[in-house]
């Protein structure tokens, strides 16, 4: 049997602990571990988003991530976004623009989209794109999904998003 | 920036009128602007989906639940002299281990050509020899690795062209030749065509291997009752065609299969068929008597996931030097893989493409899929039309220069009128080609940036400009190639109006769902959020043919219509006895019944439902529809009006070229479609724009490279789709015809978008640089290869 | 398989546990994680999470030279004014480096001892002439090298940092007034493909003239090299066009690139001296 690694991080707002094999992925950890299936499998190897969650406010692909390495350390996925006033604006966004199609890319987008708005409101369309590099989406062209971030920014700044 | 032009003229101020389908005359809708019709409406899984609760096929786990995983050969062409799994058996934790000897050799697939598991002999990279069944995937992975195989490996063959030849390998034994399915067509005469033609030109073209890329991994889950009734959780989007074909290769009735379909995380075209690893799923279900799950990972999926049918096209277009098309003369080769599967068939539709893009008197096709040890196709949004629109849409931008004619006034000269009959006999009801072109042309001002541009092509300076045209028609009231076309609906009201629209059409994201409810939500006036549509069970839902050929809103829109028409004059009448006013002075409207004319309420709609139902002579409201659209099929000579009703679209592209790295960058796309009427303004758009980046990838970027039969480049860092920066500016223009035949007059739209950007791409990049591809993509290293060319020549 | 997991926090933790045991260090994780799963790395009987250790993170400036240590993200290094004023070459690579989610966890450490002949950061350090400090537990305490970036590597993915030596930090001089860095990636999108070709150019521009040039390509060879014929080509001459042309083939040749799925070797040596002008033809512009 490998050697299990204990770690103590906290998991969408809540203090956690856990053991884990030290090669596991922080993917697989919270797919398998915590069932928050909401943070998707989709290659594997950091080329397309879907796995994207914020650890420290910041986006990572939790794929390439090993889950030893949330140990001290903030971690949070789509489930912990919404809070009990209800959803995220970004989420609303997406709902709302039609930026949500099969939905596969969509929790890995918003995760990739809150890490944006909140190190930078004033985040332009063009920056948004290059942003979204990372992230794949076979369904939807991008565009709607632009829009809701770029929604969301302007929301936050007061202003149009250019 | 979205518009529309609506074809017909509007009935009064604010009001249109779209007639209910031809076999009832009797109730016709109308559209107020206060109409949920035409406005954007948000998903109904969208929320769920949104804070990641959704729980897609690919996050499923049952009680007591296996992970089956399948051995693929590494061989190519080769004899199994031999499988060993005696120590993967013995390994803890696996609970069994299948291979093609202990399976009966049960046969599926459209030629009955392929099995679960392989025996006597692989054929390609996918051939799947052994399966698996352990408790976890890391048990099932180092069980694989233990199984030992015994190759004699056989000459390959690769090339359709190699593969007829005398001496090729054989890749069945049944099929002589390597010979797989055959098309034919002809119309009018061609020699006589060609003798009257002032021009002809000869093309070839080779269309490339790409794949559909679906963001969820293919996955199934296979669980048997204790009656050995199986219930199987797949990704189909044709769950009752599914049950059919999957039977034979299980040995079981269809009737003893239930298919459940959790969400998915995109189709595209690629769950239209049965593929070994489900079968491979419900065998290990059965020798194990647990649950399985079986699910490919990214490379598995590159691998063996079907790709879009590649061809070899040999097109011969004649034309007199007026501009009048007289001939077309396509002979194409298909690369049928290994084992026939819908790829396969894509010339049913490649030939309507070159009998009816544009007005073409006489036509003559051949297309023939050959047998080889390259993996198979199936079908991929815009199905054969993709690969035959590549060809006309440029053949035509070539012969425009021939005769020279501008563009635009050379495709208008062969544009068809409404009325007119195809080669194929397809009746183009409303043909609206010619405005679709027009309307593209003039919103992206194309003859005076084309004339600009090609002006500059000569001058120094690295970076060009380049515009470009390219239309196409397609299949938009269903395709009738089975012996059914039709979509069953069952609607339901509760006491407290709330409605639940059971429907046979598939959700795979293409956003029905919330067409459907729009549908409902109109007829019987209440709010779109009280009406709940299932769809995900073959046990409860009524028959659907399937997610294909852009129908579903169409023909599962028709059904759900004509439901919720009937639910509504059930209730009418009720409300007429309770009111004392005549029926047709009578509407639905938010919720409650209302005098047509004025608005005034007459009663709460729960009220009376619940009336209907608390009384003496109980009623509830409940009613079933099923909808065949009048179309025909094909005869044996490929005659026919296929579908209810055609749809033409022309997109305009321009791009820049650097003209030393080779990179084309798409600045602008100019969309004219033909939708009918737009149902759901944000759904629909959504599927323009997500079709268009799949034809960005076939244009620029998009190829499974195959080598010696294996890919090349299974992982997304060496496959590579559109992503958010590389999209262009979209310019959107919807022409509403009006279709009389249509749900509220729409049309069916979503593979259009897929078949008409990348002739666009390539016809722009030719006015910007002079060159032309008749083999997508165009990467950097291609074109600046051809620049090399031409400036060294 | 791994018997045996370590999180120190000093240097001197670190170094002993991999003077003690075949380990694996755990930085970002971005190449480990690929590398491990793929089977073309094996991890040793240790892994070593290197996240927690203070010393090797962050950015300083002193003795007017600047130190990088090894921790520190690629956003962090595209992220810092001090870099951006004093070296903006290395933000304007970091911005074309994989996508925001690597570029958040990936280490400027982490590309070195992966070495892969495309490793993007590689190319500015060695424009930079900088040097990778390595720790290691000898005779009771931790000893330290300087080796400089341009021998580092041996081969594709090989470095010259024994196994039980720690990369701590990155350490290069500040660059004088005058001096100016380019750097150009291929492909249609900026980021996201391991390079098709990579390069740099660098040196102080006096009246049209580079000097101490230096020239770096990236996925052209076995390893990331500087492009040592081109700069001595040249070093002190005005550019002029004929120049600049000379330049771009010599690069050209100068490099060994391959054949692989993303490219043919013919395609590389094209973009070599494409970009080789292109970033020439900025150096110049730069002067205006």
């Amino acid at each position: 049997m490998s050697l299990q690694v204990p770690i103590e991080f906290t998991l969408n707002g809540r203090s956690t602990r856990v053991t884990v094999p030290p090669d596991m992925s922080a993917l697989a950890m919270l797919r398998d571990k915590f069932d928050l299936t909401g943070t998707k499998l989709a290659c594997g190897e950091g080329e397309c988003g879907a796995c994207t969650i914020l650890v420290d406010d910041v986006s990572v692909n939790s794929c390439l991530m090993f889950a030893v390495d949330c140990d001290g350390r903030q971690v949070q996925t789509i489930e912990g976004l919404r809070t009990d006033q209800g959803l995220d604006p970004i989420q609303h966004a997406f709902v709302d623009h039609g930026a949500i199609q099969c939905g596969f890319c969509t929790p890995g987008m918003i995760m990739q989209a809150k890490y944006l708005v909140q190190k930078n409101p004033a985040v332009s369309r063009q920056e948004i794109k290059r942003n979204l590099e990372g992230n794949l989406c076979r369904c939807t062209g991008y565009r709607k999904i632009v829009d809701a971030i770029a929604d969301v920014a302007s929301s936050l700044n007061n202003v149009d998003t250019p | 920036m979205t518009t529309v032009i609506a074809k017909k003229t509007v009935l009064g101020q604010d009001v249109a009128k779209a007639d209910m389908p031809t076999t009832d005359s009797t109730m016709i809708t109308i559209i107020r602007q206060s109409s949920i019709i035409g406005k954007g409406v948000p998903k109904p899984d969208a929320p769920d989906k949104a804070i990641g609760r959704t729980r897609y096929i690919n996050d499923l786990q049952l009680p007591l639940m296996l992970v089956g995983k399948i051995l693929h050969t590494d061989r190519v062409h080769a004899r199994i002299k031999n499988i060993d799994v005696t120590a993967a058996k013995s390994l803890p934790g696996v609970h069994t281990v299948l291979t093609g000897e202990d399976i009966p050799e049960l046969r599926f697939g459209c030629r009955r050509d392929n099995v679960p598991l392989k025996r006597g002999k692989v054929r390609c990279t996918r051939d799947e020899i052994a399966a698996v069944a352990a408790d976890t995937e890391e048990i099932a992975t180092h069980a694989l690795r233990l199984i030992k195989v015994e190759y004699e490996d056989l000459p390959t063959v690769f090339s359709p062209g190699e593969a007829l030849q005398d001496n090729a390998p054989l890749i069945h034994d049944e099929c002589p030749g390597n010979r797989g399915l055959l098309y034919e067509f002809s119309a009018g005469d061609i020699a006589q065509a060609e003798t009257d033609s002032d021009v002809v030109l000869e093309t070839s073209f080779d269309l490339p291997y790409v794949t559909h890329c679906c963001m969820g991994t293919s996955c199934v889950i296979a669980d048997f009752d204790a009656n050995g009734k199986l219930t199987i959780y797949s990704q189909t989007q044709a769950p009752y065609n599914y049950k059919m074909d999957l039977a034979p290769a299980l040995g079981m009735h269809a009737g003893d299969i239930r298919v459940i379909q959790p969400p998915v995380g995109g189709a595209f075209g690629s769950k239209l068929d049965v593929y070994p690893f489900e079968p491979i799923c419900v065998l290990l279900a059965k020798a194990t008597g647990r649950p399985v799950k079986l699910m490919f990972s990214r490379e598995e999926e590159f691998i063996n996931s079907p790709t879009r049918q590649p061809v070899e096209v040999h097109l011969r277009t004649g034309v007199k030097k007026d501009g009048t098309l007289l001939f077309r003369d396509a002979d194409c080769l298909l690369n049928n893989g290994a084992y026939t599967s819908w790829g396969s068939t894509v010339p049913v539709v490649m030939m309507r493409t070159f009998s009816s893009h544009f007005r073409v008197p006489n036509v003559r096709f051949n297309g023939l899929a050959v047998y080889t040890n390259h993996p198979y196709a199936g079908a991929f949004r815009g199905y054969g039309n993709v690969q035959a629109t590549y060809c006309t849409a440029t053949q035509m931008d070539m012969l425009a220069e021939m005769v020279h004619m501008d563009p635009i006034a050379f495709r208008l000269k062969n544009a068809q009128v409404p009325g007119e009959i195809t080669p194929q006999k397809a009746l183009l009801r409303d043909c609206t080609l010619a405005d679709c072109i027009q309307l593209a042309a003039s919103k992206s001002d194309f003859l005076n940036k084309h004339a600009t541009y090609a002006n500059q092509r000569a001058k120094p300076g690295g970076i060009k400009h380049g515009i470009g045209i390219a239309s196409s028609i397609h299949v938009s009231g269903g395709a009738k190639i089975h012996k059914s076309d039709g979509c069953g609906s069952i609607l339901k009201l509760d006491d407290y109006a709330r409605a639940t629209l059971i429907t046979g059409a598939s959700e795979i994201g293409q956003g029905i769902d919330a067409v459907l409810c729009q549908i409902v939500s109109e007829e019987l006036g209440i709010p779109t959020s009280d009406i709940t549509i299932v769809n995900n069970d073959s046990a409860i839902g009524p028959w659907d043919v399937g997610v294909h050929a852009s129908r579903t809103t169409f023909v599962a829109g028709n059904s759900a219509l004509r439901a919720a028409r009937a639910a509504k004059k059930q209730i009418l009448k009720a409300a007429a006895k309770v009111s004392n006013l005549p029926v047709d002075e009578l509407d639905l409207r938010r919720g409650q019944v209302v005098q047509a004319n004025s608005g005034v309420p007459v009663t709460r709609l729960d009220k009376l439902l619940r009336d209907m139902h608390f009384q003496r002579h109980s009623e509830l409201v409940m009613v079933t529809d099923y909808y065949e659209p009048p179309s025909e099929p094909e005869d044996k000579n490929h005659m026919g009006d296929l579908s209810a009703s055609w749809a033409y679209a022309a997109y305009v592209a321009e791009v820049s070229v650097d003209t030393e790295t080779g990179e084309i960058e798409v600045n602008k796309i100019t969309v004219a479609q033909d939708v009918g009427r737009v149902m759901n303004r944000i759904g629909l758009e959504g599927q323009i724009e997500g079709g268009i980046a799949i034809g960005l990838g076939y244009a620029l970027s998009e190829q499974l490279q195959l080598e010696e039969g294996k890919v090349q480049n299974p992982c997304f860092r060496d496959y590579k789709v559109m992503t958010a920066p590389d999209m262009p500016e979209l310019d959107l223009h919807f022409v509403e015809s009006n279709c009389p035949e249509g749900p509220l007059g729409a049309k069916g739209v979503a593979e259009l978008p897929a078949i008409v950007t990348a002739p666009a791409v390539a016809n722009a990049v030719y006015n910007a640089i002079g060159i032309r591809f008749f083999d997508p993509p165009m990467s950097p290293e291609k074109v600046a290869r051809a620049l090399y060319q031409q400036q060294n020549q | 398989m791994i018997e045996q997991y370590a999180a120190p926090i000093s240097i001197e933790e670190a170094t002993r546990v991999m003077q003690e045991s075949n380990a694996t260090v755990l930085a970002g994780g971005t190449d480990l994680m690929l590398q491990t799963e793929s089977g073309k790395q094996q991890f040793g009987s240790t892994l070593v999470n290197i996240r927690h250790i203070n010393e090797i993170s962050g950015i300083s400036i002193g003795n007017n030279r600047i130190r990088i240590g090894a921790l520190t993200t690629i956003s962090e290094i595209l992220g810092s004014d001090k870099l951006m004023e004093l070296v903006p070459v290395l933000a304007q690579t970091a911005d074309h480096f994989a996508s925001s989610q690597i570029r958040n966890n990936a280490t400027v450490g982490g590309n070195l001892c992966n070495a892969s002949p495309a490793g993007d950061m590689i190319i500015p350090l060695l424009l930079l002439d900088a040097e990778a400090e390595l720790a290691s537990w000898s005779k009771g305490g931790v000893v330290t090298r300087l080796v400089p970036v341009a021998e580092f590597f041996s081969g594709p993915g090989k470095t010259h940092k024994r196994d039980d030596e720690l990369l701590v930090a990155i350490e290069f001089p500040v660059p004088s007034f005058g001096f100016i860095a380019y750097f150009r990636k291929s492909g249609p999108r900026p980021a996201l493909e391991i390079s098709t070709i990579s390069i740099g150019v660098a040196g102080a521009l006096e009246k049209e003239a580079l000097h101490a040039t230096r020239m770096a390509i990236g996925a052209a060879a076995p390893i990331p090299l500087r492009a040592r014929r081109v700069e001595a080509l040249l070093e002190g001459k005005p550019l002029h066009s004929a120049l600049i042309s000379e330049a771009a083939d010599l690069a050209a040749d100068e490099t060994l690139p391959i054949d692989d799925v993303r490219a043919t070797a013919w395609y590389r040596k094209h973009l070599i001296r494409v970009f080789t002008i292109r970033l020439l033809n900025d150096v110049i512009a730069s002067s205006d």
